[in-house]
């Protein structure tokens, strides 16, 4: 991992601007998606409650692995996750993410609202070299504390279900890049969602489950980041079935957690 | 084993990750992984790995970082023996 001081500074300047912007596009934003998509997350007092006590029994650095089928996923984990004060107080655990440059870099609008929000742009797919810096920047984040969040699936699943076969192994490298780190594993739903899309339905309702995990491998090289990669999937693909096994029992409105 | 055999071991490991319409006959040394064989570079881990089983070889995420052609494939893999 070598991050040169110029892009260090780069993403320490990006960080406090984002840290000072934020109750003016944060609010804004959770506003927007109160008042004006109507989202609802049933049980976000326990969410937020989950999350607190994985954070205190922890030192180590948190990754976030979701399952992925909206464009704005991390940005409702990051609203499930602790309040717009929560996030003033401490923006470290404002999570980081890699969206898409594709997607995401096309306007002005979506570039700034990127760069505040945590961003760092990755072209899926690509030259190996350029995602190594971007894991290179995460990994050097992790580093000093902060909280990152990544969908192991790598893209959007098109079949609405983890996609095992499309797993990317970032994460597995990340994992490995950053001794003992702690994954904490989410998978985040709304009901109305039988597939993937660009974002969720208006007046969406959003179920969310999270697990923390140390994965572990007794492998070496690209095996290891391959199987960290593979259990963490394996993980989000329990954490699926629990959700249609609820859905089938009609169990949702009783328990989330 | 010579670089003949390494780059037709190579080819024949290729072919099963390419999305692009190509024979192996096709596919030269110069040929591009990510470009013209349309593998995604997620699935270069896996290429690697196969590589690891054939070859008896054991190869770390940054000499992984740098194969892009045909021809680097089989360095690396030259390199290890």
């Amino acid at each position: 991992m070598n991050l040169n001081l110029r892009t260090k500074l780069a993403l320490k300047i990006q960080h406090m601007i984002g840290w000072i912007t934020f109750p003016a596009w944060g609010g804004v934003l959770i506003a927007l998606m109160r008042f004006v998509a109507r989202y609802r997350i049933p049980q976000l007092r326990e969410i937020r409650r989950q999350y607190k006590e994985i954070k205190k029994s922890t030192t180590q650095p948190i990754v976030i692995c979701s399952n992925h089928l909206t464009k704005i996923d991390s940005i409702i984990i990051n609203w499930s996750f602790a309040s717009v004060w929560s996030y003033m107080r401490s923006f470290k655990y404002f999570s980081w993410n890699l969206p898409e440059r594709a997607n995401f870099y096309r306007n002005i609008v979506l570039r700034v609202l990127c760069y505040l929000g945590s961003c760092i742009p990755v072209d899926r797919g690509g030259d190996r070299e350029a995602v190594k810096k971007s894991l290179d920047k995460l990994a050097w984040l992790l580093k000093k504390g902060h909280t990152i969040t990544i969908f192991p699936e790598g893209t959007r699943s098109r079949t609405g279900r983890i996609n095992p076969e499309g797993v990317a192994y970032g994460v597995g490298r990340l994992v490995r890049a950053v001794e003992n780190c702690k994954v904490v594993c989410v998978y985040l739903r709304s009901h109305s969602q039988d597939t993937y899309s660009g974002i969720p339905k208006r007046g969406s309702e959003f179920y969310l489950t999270m697990e923390a995990v140390e994965p572990k491998t007794e492998h070496s090289g690209l095996r290891a980041t391959r199987d960290i990669a593979f259990q963490i999937i394996e993980k989000l693909k329990e954490m699926e079935q629990e959700y249609f096994d609820r859905l089938g029992q009609g169990s949702m409105e009783n328990s989330y957690a | 084993m010579t670089q003949d055999e390494v780059f037709s071991k190579v080819v024949s490991i290729l072919t099963k990750y390419s999305k692009a319409d190509v024979a192996e006959s096709d596919i030269k040394m110069e040929t591009s992984i990510l470009d013209d064989l349309k593998v995604n570079s997620a699935r270069l881990v896996d290429i690697v790995l196969d590589f690891e089983d054939m070859f008896d070889i054991e190869v770390e995420d940054e000499d992984a970082d740098k194969v892009r052609t045909v021809a680097d494939c089989v360095e690396l893999i030259m390199s290890k023996q």
